[in-house]
């Protein structure tokens, strides 16, 4: 089953040790000049799909599992042949350049991109056992299961209460409406700040109190996974921290992707990074996947290590 | 509440089968509920008014002269019509959203809110239909009087009797009144749980407004027919022809308009038909008036068979403001900022969701300012009325909705061109009355604007 240990060779960086797993064994190793994806049989001679994926050494599930994801933005490809996992349980970053298909990526995940006149998505992405891009998979199901916090805080003009009750109201939950909101603002590190005043318009909050309102209502639908992209992008570095701390805390219980471009962040809350970048052609693709103390400390691909060390564009 | 509380909760929520949306049965059963008590008032309501409605139409087409009248004095005057409903009305709108949803929640803590705010409703009618007995008590004696006077055979003060004389069309009348009422209870209810105070408490001020207004006001001129000689003339029936005429168009354009634009904002695809759509809209609100006149007089007061009647202005009206209602629309659609939407899709909302919890709500002060100015709009407007035939010398209140009527503009063109110097200053009366209607629904829209604006 998908969700099982998933080992995952590096496939063209020389020099790399593959741990020896127990199902490994039985399958063939691949010719050193084929590049093999584990799509299931799809061998790419493509070089451009040479993703660097280091081994992921921890038992862990994995909550999505991507194979040759691809999205167009009517005639123009923006990502092209994406596959990695998303481990479960743990934060997830999407690193790179401006441009490279982040979000795009990132939308893919709960078929945001269907919202988009023109917008396109191939390959897979296993959740559950199911795809998650098939088209008979009801995208509202889809939503509600992988919440997303975005770049600029968004709360609904509407009070605090109001913001953080609407996603589980209108998905027909009929337990404690108080009970709930509170605990999801308590996740969200927010309700010592707003408990007096849950009345007030979710508008009159700070930019940070904001942001948290924003992951508090996307808690309170109880996901299994949140996209946040470039969540504390519009923050001071007081509200920041906060926002780490607390995508840390939630990791204990949710997967977490989330989209940064600042380097240190990403070192500071991540278990696993992917580097994608887009070459001239603007098509966004995978560079290197793998712990991020790996791609931190040890990036396998030169492009990795340039950009993480600021060398990059 | 200890750390682990959270989590106990919040797995409370866990099991991952499908949800049922949609309003539970419970808050269905207090809805009903309501309604049917707001009927029953409504029942009362227009019982109330059919009485004076009757009896005014069988005052012989207004025929009672001043002197039978007793000379235009408030006292003496049949039972205001509107005042009745106002006694229950005032109580409720004041009432209801101070009083209904605490007194609900006291009694049973825990309900959502929408069936506390429907359950006080229940709770606060009796209050009110308390208030409505105490005041037909005080009327009926006089009642009694009048109708005897004016000639209402064996009139003993039982209203049900005189209720089987009233006409179809006054019912109907009778009604929009009532949806009226209970639409303007509604908003004040709204405005009052969204935090926005003085709008709520408006509503009831307009209402006791308009009451004090007309017990100081000489009501002659505006409840008086039109008349050959000047002193004798009224805008009675122009000014209930007006209202009837826009209630309808509203009624007509507002869904329609508003459908249409969520159609094309948020539904229809952006290919050659919709833009071919969206052109002619625009070319529509420039077509000259007297065109839609032309058109009225035409579909509806021949191929349809509406006659000169109210029905055939209104619609032909509504045809004229469609297009600035489905354009401002439109652009309170627009306002709406996409990341609201997407906001909302991203906790698992469907389309209709999305539409109908945000971006309605929050368009609908954009929509109702539109529409205001589009029925203000429609209010001056003489000529494809003249075109399809209304009259100008109505003696006599709309029996049905399709019967001739006559409106402000069209009454005030006619005094205007006659030689009598009396009947150019009862014009000009009139046009003062056609400006106050109009000032006030134009500050009724910039209020709106202003109230529901949102600063993103
Ligand atoms: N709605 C859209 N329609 C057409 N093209 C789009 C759309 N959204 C994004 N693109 C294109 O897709 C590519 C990837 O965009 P995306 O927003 O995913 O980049 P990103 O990595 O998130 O960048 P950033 O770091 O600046 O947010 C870009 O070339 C962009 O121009
Ligand atoms: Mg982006």
């Amino acid at each position: 089953m998908a969700r099982n240990f998933f080992t995952l060779m590096r496939s063209s960086a020389p020099g790399a040790t593959a741990a020896a797993e127990p199902d490994r064994a039985t399958a063939p190793p691949p010719p050193p000049n084929v590049k093999q994806d584990d799509a299931g049989g799809g061998v790419h001679l493509d070089p451009t799909l040479a993703a660097v994926r280091h081994e992921i050494t921890e038992a862990v599930d994995m909550a999505l599992q991507l194979r040759n994801v691809s999205a167009f933005y009517g005639t123009f490809q923006a990502i092209d042949r994406m596959t990695m996992p998303i481990p479960q349980n743990r934060v997830t970053a999407l690193i790179g350049p401006s441009g490279c298909g982040k979000s795009t990526l990132l939308r893919c995940f709960n078929r945001m991109n269907d919202l988009i006149p023109g917008a396109r998505m191939e390959g897979e992405i296993e959740f559950e056992g199911r795809n998650l891009l098939d088209p008979n998979i009801d995208a509202v199901e889809v939503r509600r299961r992988i919440g997303m916090v975005f770049q600029k805080p968004n709360p609904f003009p509407k009070s605090i209460y109001e913001n953080v009750a609407f996603g589980a109201r209108i998905n027909g939950y009929s337990g404690d409406m108080d009970r709930l909101v509170e605990d999801a603002l308590r996740r969200a590190a927010l309700w010592d700040e707003v408990k007096d005043e849950l009345d007030k318009s979710g508008l009159a909050l700070s930019g940070g109190q904001q942001q948290r309102l924003c992951i508090a209502r996307a808690i309170a639908v109880q996901p299994e996974i949140i996209l946040m992209d470039e969540p504390a992008s519009a923050l001071d570095p007081v509200a920041t921290l906060k926002i780490e701390d607390l995508m840390r805390e939630l990791a204990e219980h949710y997967t977490i992707v989330v989209v940064t471009h600042n380097m240190q962040q990403a070192g500071r809350v991540s278990d696993y990074t992917a580097f994608l970048l887009a070459g001239e052609e603007r098509v966004g693709r995978l560079v290197e996947f793998g712990p991020t103390q790996e791609i931190f400390t040890n990036p396998l691909d030169q492009r990795t290590e340039d950009y993480i060390t600021g060398r990059y564009g | 509440m200890s750390a682990a509380a959270p989590s106990a909760q919040l797995s409370a929520f866990a099991p991952r089968v499908r949800i049922r949306r949609g309003a539970s049965v419970a808050f269905m059963v207090a809805a009903l509920l309501a309604i049917a008590i707001s009927m029953i008032m409504l029942g009362a309501l227009i019982v109330e008014i059919a009485v004076d409605g009757a009896a005014r139409l069988f005052t012989d087409g207004g025929a009672v002269d001043r002197e039978a009248r007793g000379g235009g004095i408030i006292s003496d005057l049949p039972t205001p019509a509107g005042m009745g409903w106002m006694t229950w009305a005032v109580p409720v709108a004041i009432l209801f959203p101070f009083v209904g949803p605490r007194l609900v929640n006291a009694l049973v803590p825990g309900l959502p809110r929408l069936a506390e705010r429907a359950m006080g409703f229940i709770v606060v009618a009796p209050a009110a239909i308390f208030v409505h007995i105490l005041y037909v008590r005080f009327e009926s004696a006089y009642f009694v009087e009048y109708a005897k006077a004016v000639g209402i055979d064996g009139a003993s003060g039982n209203i049900f009797q005189v209720l089987g004389e009233a006409s179809g069309f006054q019912i109907v009348r009778l009604l929009l009144a009532g949806i009226l009422v209970p639409l303007a209870i509604f908003a004040a209810g709204w405005f009052w749980s969204h935090r926005m105070r003085k709008p709520s408490l408006i509503i009831p001020a307009i209402m006791i407004a308009g009451w004090v207004v007309y017990l100081f006001m000489d009501p002659w001129f505006l409840s008086s027919f039109p008349s050959r000689k000047p002193a004798e003339a009224g805008i009675f029936s122009a000014v209930t022809g007006t209202l009837y005429m826009m209630v309808i168009t509203a009624a007509v354009a507002f869904p329609l308009g508003v459908g249409a634009a969520i159609y094309l904002e948020e539904y229809a695809r952006r290919n050659w038909f919709s833009r071919m759509i969206q052109v002619n809209i625009s070319n529509l609100a420039g077509v000259p008036s007297i065109i839609y006149g032309l058109l009225g007089l035409q579909v509806f007061v021949r191929v349809l068979e509406f006659e000169r009647s109210v029905l055939a202005g209104a619609c032909t009206m509504a045809l004229l403001v469609m297009p600035i209602i489905i354009v401002s629309a439109q652009e309170a659609l627009r306002t709406v900022p996409p990341s609201m939407r997407e906001a909302a899709y991203a906790v698992g909302a469907t389309r209709w969701q999305v539409i109908r919890f945000h971006v309605l709500p929050y368009a609908f002060g954009g929509m109702l300012t539109g529409n205001i100015l589009a029925m203000s709009r429609a209010i001056g407007e003489t000529a494809p009325l003249i075109a399809i035939g209304a009259l100008t010398f109505i003696a006599f209140l709309a029996d049905s909705p399709t019967d001739d009527f006559t409106v402000l503009p069209i009454q005030i063109f006619n005094w205007v061109a006659r030689p009598q110097s009396g009947f150019h200053e009862i014009a000009a009366s009139a046009i003062i009355v056609l400006m106050v209607i109009l000032l006030l629904m134009n500050a009724a829209a910039i209020i709106m604007r202003q109230r529901t604006r949102t600063d993103w």
